[in-house]
């Protein structure tokens, strides 16, 4: 029987082997007093000593024996030495396969090496040496394992000689393999293939320790950058969705080069950012919005700008570890409590010559069609359709006309058209979109020093086709390693990105959307364009000038901003002794921005134009010191400790420049405005940290984590800006522990307790200041505004630090040889004393006042199951669902106040609110009154219903998410089918408020012909029976829009989000091109909504990052990509 | 083993040296101090901002329900069409003034009150604040008075709201006694007091100027003390002549905040293009104004108004016309219907009048009819008005506003006050004349006719009104303090009556 110690720890046998340094009498091999030992025994006895696994075949040591004075006299320094004096004279050979491996094996006369079959295993996915691999000859027990270089030797028995034998080829987290082998003397290339359900695997945790997941006492999902390449976002962050349980992850419908909403777990504060902190290669990074997120109601310049994750070349990632838990994240301290995503940059790779790497991606985007509109009457009022060109104007965005018969009418470019339905504004108004990214990646290196560099250019155009967005990215990195002991690292990334026209949102000035969902449905919106006249002017469409002319927008509105982003790291390791390193960190994450909006010369409602600029300078810096020790105590504790110091300096130095009427018409430059104001704004921030962590291990069954942060911020009150928080996990290996039934590969507990802390995100939180207003005239001052919503906020002296403090439990399975998988997780997540910036009523004097008083709870489950229905060496079948409930409620807010206010919709429909009792972001409205047996309460007078006060109409945040990955390969195909959907929240939709005061919905449809019959109760409680006549219906619809609840729907969905069919192009049938791997793949992204309950926009559109979620206000339709995906490595 | 001594020392002293660094918070306060904000206030500086801000909070859509302005636009035409989809505008003056004006003097107050040195500034700005509570609650009737602008303060983020009646004896008793604080030892606001520059005998005559018309107000409700106001403003000496009149001095360029703001939206809102055409917002001047001035053969028609022929503006009486209120999509003819003068009522560097000798003429006129002052007769009062009221405009627009004594005279002339008549026939009279004379003050319009009753306008009853075709009697709170002080709001609610535009408000009581 061939042995193998039970348990293999890494870094053991060193720990040992230095212990052995001074070896004096007591260290040495303690072995019977005869006068010959058993060969077995000795061995044993050199396995126990050192603590090494020495793998034999069974009975080669029986009936030997070795001197006892030999041995005894003799003093082992290590392992090596110990087994060759053991064995000298013996008829057996060794040798080391690893520090903590050796074999013995059986010298045989006469042809020694002859019949030793020798080779090489690698990893099927980088051609990495697979180090420990086990070769057996297949039905005995005969075997042997790899080198660091992943190189075995095999020997044959004399008697198994001559024929062909069967190995067995296999390593953990490998699919084993077999091989027929008939010529001994050839050397064998193995490649073993990643199996998906790995039993152990080792993770990236926070400031980047690898860690193996069994030893986690909470959740955590990391996910390959491979799965960003294929099918690709142009946020990284959009295509986390529906892929980790426990994150909402949505896409914004703002056009390329726009901002993602990333929540884990919930929102866990109320104003502040509810967003994961984004850590590349353990440092982080900026993700803010340069000038801040879209807001629900703006005017003008209000446009997604961007945000910082989304400069992230999905092609440079290795991997995107999502840790969402207090515990996992508790050692980055207070930006961490919503989570962390840690994404690992790929790093060069020891290898012969330069390899490189090529993905190319072509896409192409379709704007979908959401409208559900009414085509039996078509544009013009009271049952009228428009025959002039100043009606066909007036009535411009109104369906309230004729019924739709096909006759002659005139629109608004003044021409006879067929009074016909126009189904395909959408379709006719936005073009093709399209997307192109090249990477070409470089990498190479020796034992010393290895690199890797990318260059990436994404190219991508908007559905609107002005809409463009350009992004360069070069990335390099480069690990050299100076000496034994220290190992110097460096990372800088460059990017520049430009945005050109990206769409305005919210309301309807200079919004492009506006005009092909408002119109009326008898006008094909083309007949519109180009929007303006032979002086540049806009060409008017409707009665009102703000709802801009969409070919005016497209064509005449000026948008453009420039970020030139780098993002350095450098990192110095040096192991000071065995077991005890010190690492320092330095890194910089820095843009500038320069953005400019023109409002052109001739708009309709600001003839003279509009401008509006920002420049800032962003930088996060972040200064890392960390010491870490480990060691083994017995041979069953582990103990590592790390202790670290971070200072944390963040700034932004912005100017917004702003201005009205251009004096020069059609000339855009800000030195050309009558009125301009330049506002400087400096914000910076400091936070310093020290922090510590503790991990314990028993016999790699039980482990526990301890850490420790203490933060000091400078937002916050100079009293109260420090605060120390702890966490604590654990981990316990069930399966180890006892017997479970064979199926039962692995089941391990986890539970966690964690502590985070966090200060204002915000600094001048703390002292009221003025600020001077600019004047023309006398000067004047006021309370300085908040820089970000221009109200004046009251500050707070005894701002302290908020907490946010999360239980989890759950449990991992995995189950006949991991074809089978779950992973449960519960947790209970408060937040207390969070920083509020809360809406006060004006009438104090100020908007807003900023507290430490809300309280916050998200409570949830998340799930996911893996499973292997199909595995054969031709086809396999993985099935991957995971789906997560969040069950969010607000506990307390301002004392004596059960509500705050976080947004508001255009017009005042509808608002967002946080309500004691309620989930977080609640979506706030009015009704139309009724009585108690259900019936509408008109006012009599007005023949209106009567609307009531404020009510809640729904949760603003889908508490359900979940998320269907289905992966088939057959030969060399494989197919990714990715289904997800978001359940139980509503929407309240901007468009369908318009589009019902203009009379394009369905709903409007009543009372065309003869008028309206309203029938109901009065104020009074008695019968109320009124007809709305014809000529009174549009100003009846148009006052729907006092009623919010007609105009908030069940936002759930499901969507086939992403399928890829990609082939692996057999690179050994084309040899010439000396290719390692190539790969070509279909791939498509947001193909089908399967089922959704919104009858005319699409549940996902919303338009801004921020927490006001909720709204819909006629974004950018959402689209369907699909194209092409090459990659091939050399 | 000596070196690894050495060598942990440092590594100790380094990470020693680290966490000393890491929590030294020293240079937190330098970190944490906005350099582009100052930590100091300068009361004078807010005192001008909140003058500016007090003169700009107008709730510009009255114009259109005082008749002077309207448009075929049903959003820019609720004012005189009252479309109860867009109620919201009304709550405007409301959601702006708190945290502008009436914060800024409630910081002023709070910066000078306790230097008896500066008790100048201090009257000054209490008086100001009067001006702008009373310009708040005239069009809302119960609001946060007693606990409002005490966010920063008292923290007191929901102020009760209160009674009318009770601001009102409060606003008397803050005029009363700021006008008598004053001492013209002690400095002043100077320069930075766009109204006056500081001058202590005009500032006290704007404070019984506007207790006088305060005291009017409450004719209705309380006709004895709205006598006794009455006669302590008059004895303590009102604004007549028109050196004194409030106003303040706008720019034509530079900052939007330094022009006059009547002008400045009514230019940016429609009259930009200059064209009679491209109207923004569709405004044009209402059929009933234009009517009023033409018939009456008014001189300030050619001033007010223009007809642009050819793109080119033509103040010939003959060619202005008003738009009916009627109209909800542009009418073909659009560009024949009279619009703002850019000269006078939509120049951007126009002075704007706070109280003018006109309003105050008229008051005193009614005051004679009241039997409450003798110092002069009604008629010779009312004439004074009307001059006033003419004289004004050569003030608000020195090149283009000017109107001949000749004129003048003739228009008193043909227009005495009857003194024949009944009283109403002469309050109908006097208060038609006030109506000309606020004109763009829509809103003290507004207030002179609920109390008034003239001149006497004929309701709009378009499609989808919110007041059964009748005119406002009041403005509609804020939705959003359903939100953020609903408390408050609803008792209010319960004491006044529904928050509706025909719930009249205390001092308009039938």
């Amino acid at each position: 029987m061939l042995l193998f110690g039970s348990s293999i720890f890494p870094g053991y046998a060193q720990v040992i082997a230095s212990n052995t340094v001074h070896l004096n009498k007591s260290n040495r091999i303690q072995l019977p007093s005869e006068n010959r030992t058993g060969l077995k025994l000795a061995v044993e006895a050199i396995k126990k000593q050192f603590k090494i696994n020495i793998a034999y075949k069974e009975g080669i040591l029986e009936n030997k024996s070795i001197p006892t004075a030999q041995v005894e006299n003799l003093v082992f320094t290590d392992p090596y030495e110990a087994l060759k004096q053991t064995l000298n004279g013996t008829a057996l050979d060794f040798s080391k396969i690893s520090e903590s491996q050796y074999i013995i094996t059986e010298i045989t006369s006469g042809n020694l090496f002859a019949d030793v079959i020798k080779g090489k295993i690698t990893s099927g996915t980088d051609n990495l040496p697979l180090i420990g691999a086990t070769v057996y000859i297949k039905g005995t027990k005969i075997g042997s394992s790899t080198d660091a270089n992943g190189m075995f030797a095999l020997t044959v028995p004399e008697n198994m000689k001559g024929k062909p034998l069967t190995l067995t080829i296999a390593s953990v987290g490998f699919t084993a393999q077999e091989r027929v082998i008939t010529d001994f003397s050839a050397p064998l290339n193995i490649k073993l293939e990643e199996s998906s359900n790995k039993l152990s695997e080792v993770v990236v945790t926070a400031l980047g320790i690898k860690r193996d997941t069994k030893s986690l006492g909470y959740a955590l999902t990391e996910v390959k950058g491979s799965e960003f390449t294929q099918a690709r976002e142009n946020n990284l962050a959009n295509a986390l969705t529906g892929k980790v349980a426990g994150v909402n992850a949505s896409g914004l419908s703002t056009g390329p080069g726009g901002s993602s909403r990333v929540i884990i777990r919930g929102n866990g504060s109320f104003n502040g950012n509810n967003q994961p902190l984004y850590v590349v290669n353990g440092m982080p990074i900026d993700n803010s919005v340069p000038g801040g997120s879209a807001t629900t109601n703006g005017l003008g310049n209000n446009v997604d700008r961007g945000d910082g994750i989304s400069s992230i070349n999905p092609d440079d990632i290795e991997s995107i570890t999502v840790l969402k838990g207090g515990t996992a994240a508790a050692l980055y301290g207070s930006r961490a409590s919503n989570g962390v995503i840690l994404i690992t940059t790929k790093k060069g790779k020891m290898q012969k010559g330069v390899g490189i790497e090529y993905n190319t991606t072509f896409t192409l985007e379709k704007a979908i069609n959401d409208n559900d509109y009414q085509y039996e009457y078509g544009q013009g009022l009271n049952g009228v359709k428009p025959m002039t060109q100043a009606d066909a104007i007036a009535t411009g965005r109104l369906s309230f006309g004729a019924k739709i018969d096909g006759s002659d009418y005139v629109a608004a470019d003044g021409l006879t058209h067929s009074y016909s339905a126009q189904k395909d504004n959408i379709k006719n108004f936005y073009s093709t979109g399209t997307n192109f990214t090249n990477t070409i990646a470089f990498t190479g290196g020796n034992e010393g020093t290895t690199y890797r560099l990318s260059i990436s250019d994404l190219d991508s155009k908007g559905i609107i086709e002005t809409t463009k967005f350009k992004r360069q990215t070069a990335n390099l990195n480069i690990n050299a390693k100076i000496s034994n002991k220290l190992r110097v690292e460096g990372l800088a990334q460059y990017n520049l990105e430009r945005g050109f026209n990206r769409t305005l949102a919210g309301d309807a000035l200079g919004n492009p959307n506006w005009t092909p969902y408002e119109v009326a449905n008898t006008v094909d919106v083309r007949w519109l364009a180009p929007g303006f006249d032979a002086s540049g002017n806009q060409t008017p469409w409707n009665d009102a000038p703000i709802a801009t002319n969409g070919y005016f927008v497209k064509n005449k509105y000026q948008e453009n901003d420039t970020k030139n982003r780098f993002i350095g790291q450098g990192s110095i390791t040096y192991d000071v002794v065995k077991n005890f390193s010190l690492k320092g960190v330095l890194s910089r994450d820095f843009y500038n921005y320069n953005y400019t909006f023109v409002l052109p010369t001739g708009d309709l409602y600001i003839p003279n134009g509009q401008y509006s600029g920002i420049k800032s300078d962003v930088s996060e810096t972040n200064a890392l010191l960390t010491g870490n020790y480990k060691t083994r105590i017995k041979d069953k504790f582990g103990i590592s400790v790390l202790g670290g110091v971070n200072s944390r300096r963040f700034e932004n130095k912005q100017l917004n420049m702003d201005g009205l009427t251009f004096t020069i018409p059609y000339f855009y430059s800000y030195s050309n405005l009558a009125t301009s104001t330049t506002t400087p704004r400096t914000e910076r921030i400091r936070t310093n940290s020290i922090f510590g962590s503790a991990d314990f291990d028993y016999n790699n069954l039980l482990f526990l984590t301890y850490t420790a942060r203490n933060d000091w911020f400078s937002t916050l009150s100079p009293e109260d800006n420090s605060i120390l928080y702890q966490s604590v996990g654990g981990s316990f290996v069930l399966s180890d522990a006892v017997k479970l039934p064979s199926s039962i590969d692995m089941l391990r507990l986890r539970g966690s307790w964690a502590q985070v802390g966090g200060g204002a995100a915000d600094p001048y939180k703390i002292n009221l200041t003025y600020s001077n207003v600019p004047s023309s005239g006398q000067p004047l001052q006021n309370v300085t505004l908040n820089p970000a919503t221009l109200t004046n906020d009251i500050t707070n002296r005894l701002l302290k630090p908020y907490t946010s403090t999360t239980y989890e439990g759950g449990m991992e399975l995995k189950m006949f040889k991991g074809r089978l998988g779950l992973d449960l997780t519960y947790y209970n997540r408060k937040t207390t004393n969070d920083i509020l910036n809360a809406a006060i009523s004006p009438t104090s004097g100020y908007n807003n006042v900023i507290l430490n008083v809300g309280e916050l709870s998200n409570k949830g489950v998340e799930a996911l199951f893996t499973g292997t229905p199909v595995s054969t060496s031709a086809f396999s079948w993985n099935v991957s669902y995971n789906v997560s409930y969040n069950k969010s409620e607000v506990i307390k807010l301002v004392e004596g106040t059960n509500t705050f206010q976080v947004a508001n919709s255009v017009g005042n429909w509808g608002y967002i609110n946080q309500t004691v009792g309620s989930s977080y972001g609640t979506i706030v409205g009015t009704r139309m009154l009724r009585n108690a047996q259900g019936q509408i309460v008109y006012d009599a007078a007005t023949k209106r219903p009567v609307k009531t006060g404020l009510e809640e109409l729904g949760d603003g945040v889908p508490p359900l998410t979940m998320g269907l990955s289905n992966d088939f390969r057959y030969k060399n195909f494989n197919l990714n089918l990715l289904v997800d959907g978001k359940f139980g929240n509503k929407v309240f939709s901007v468009k369908e408020v318009y589009a019902t005061r203009l009379g394009l919905l369905k709903s409007t449809l009543p009372g065309r012909e003869s008028g309206l019959a309203l029938s109901g109760v009065d104020q009074a409680g008695n019968a109320f029976n009124a007809t709305i006549p014809v000529n009174e219906l549009r100003a009846y619809y148009n006052d729907m829009r006092n009623y919010s609840e007609l105009f908030v729907h069940d936002g759930s969905f499901i969507k086939l989000r992403q399928v890829i069919l990609s082939y692996n192009i057999p690179v050994n049938d084309i040899k010439m091109l000396k290719l390692q791997s190539a790969s070509i793949s279909f791939v498509a992204r947001n193909l089908l909504t399967l089922y959704k309950k919104t009858d005319n926009f699409d549940p996902e559109s919303s338009f801004t990052n921020g927490n006001a979620q909720g709204f819909e206000s006629i974004g950018l339709p959402r689209t369907r990509t699909f194209g092409l995906n090459l990659m091939v490595k050399f | 083993m000596r070196t690894h001594q050495q060598k942990y020392k440092a590594i100790f002293f380094l990470i020693l040296t680290a966490i000393g660094a890491v929590s030294c918070t020293k240079d937190f306060d330098k970190i944490n101090t906005n350099p582009e904000a100052s930590a100091q206030i300068q009361p004078s500086f807010v005192f001008t901002k909140s003058q500016y801000d007090g003169a700009k909070n107008n709730l510009n859509l009255l114009l259109g329900t005082m008749q002077y302005t309207t448009s075929f636009n049903d959003v820019a035409g609720f004012g005189s069409k009252y479309i109860s989809s867009q109620s919201e505008q009304s709550s405007a003056v409301f959601n702006a003034g708190y945290y502008q004006e009436i914060n800024e003097l409630a910081l002023v107050i709070t910066a000078v009150a306790p230097n008896p040195e500066q008790v100048n500034m201090l009257a000054a700005a209490r008086i100001w604040r009067a001006y702008c509570y009373s310009r708040i609650t005239d069009l809302y009737g119960d609001i946060p008075y007693f606990q409002a602008a005490k966010g920063y303060t008292d923290a007191s983020y929901k102020p009760t709201y209160d009674a009318q009646q009770a601001i009102y004896a409060d606003l008397l008793k803050e005029l009363d006694e700021a006008a008598l604080s004053f001492n013209t030892t002690k400095p002043t606001f100077a320069a930075a007091d766009l109204i006056y520059s500081g001058n202590i005998v005009q500032w006290k005559k704007f404070a019984y100027s506007l207790m006088l018309r305060l005291g009017m107000r409450m004719t209705k409700v309380d006709a004895g003390l709205a006598e006794t106001w009455v006669k302590k403003a008059i004895a303590g000496g009102v604004i007549t002549a028109d050196a004194d009149i409030a106003k303040i001095n706008y720019l034509s360029a530079g900052q939007d905040i330094n022009k006059n703001p009547i002008s400045l939206k009514l230019y940016n809102d429609d009259y930009i293009k200059a064209d009679g055409t491209t109207n923004t917002e569709g405004g044009k001047y209402q059929e009933y104004f234009i009517t009023q001035l033409k018939t009456n053969k008014d001189p300030r028609l050619g001033i007010f108004s223009v007809v642009y022929v050819n793109k080119v503006p033509d103040t010939t009486a003959a060619l202005q016309k008003g738009m009916p209120a009627t109209f909800g999509s542009r009418p073909a003819d659009f560009v024949t219907y009279s619009e703002p003068n850019l000269k006078t009522v939509v120049a951007i560097g126009a002075a704007k009048i706070i109280i003018g000798a006109a309003e105050t003429n008229f008051l005193l006129a009614e005051a004679v009819l009241r039997g409450w002052y003798n110092g002069a007769t009604a008629s010779v009062l009312y004439e004074n008005g009307v001059r006033s009221a003419f004289k004004q405009w050569a003030i608000i627009s020195p090149t283009d506003g000017i109107i001949s004594d000749l004129q003048i005279n003739t228009y008193i002339k043909y227009h005495p006050l009857i003194t024949t008549g009944t009283v109403e026939d002469q309050k109908k009279q006097i208060f038609t004349e006030f109506w000309k004379a606020v004109f763009p003050d829509a809103q003290e319009a507004f207030s002179s006719y609920r109390r008034t009753g003239y001149p006497a306008l004929v309701p709009n009853n378009y499609v989808g009104n919110a007041t059964n075709g009748q005119i406002f009697r009041r403005m509609l709170y804020p939705l959003s303090e359903q939100n953020l002080n609903k408390e408050g709001l609803a008792a209010a609610v319960a004491r006044q009556g529904p928050d509706t535009f025909l719930t009249r408000i205390w001092w308009d009581k039938l």
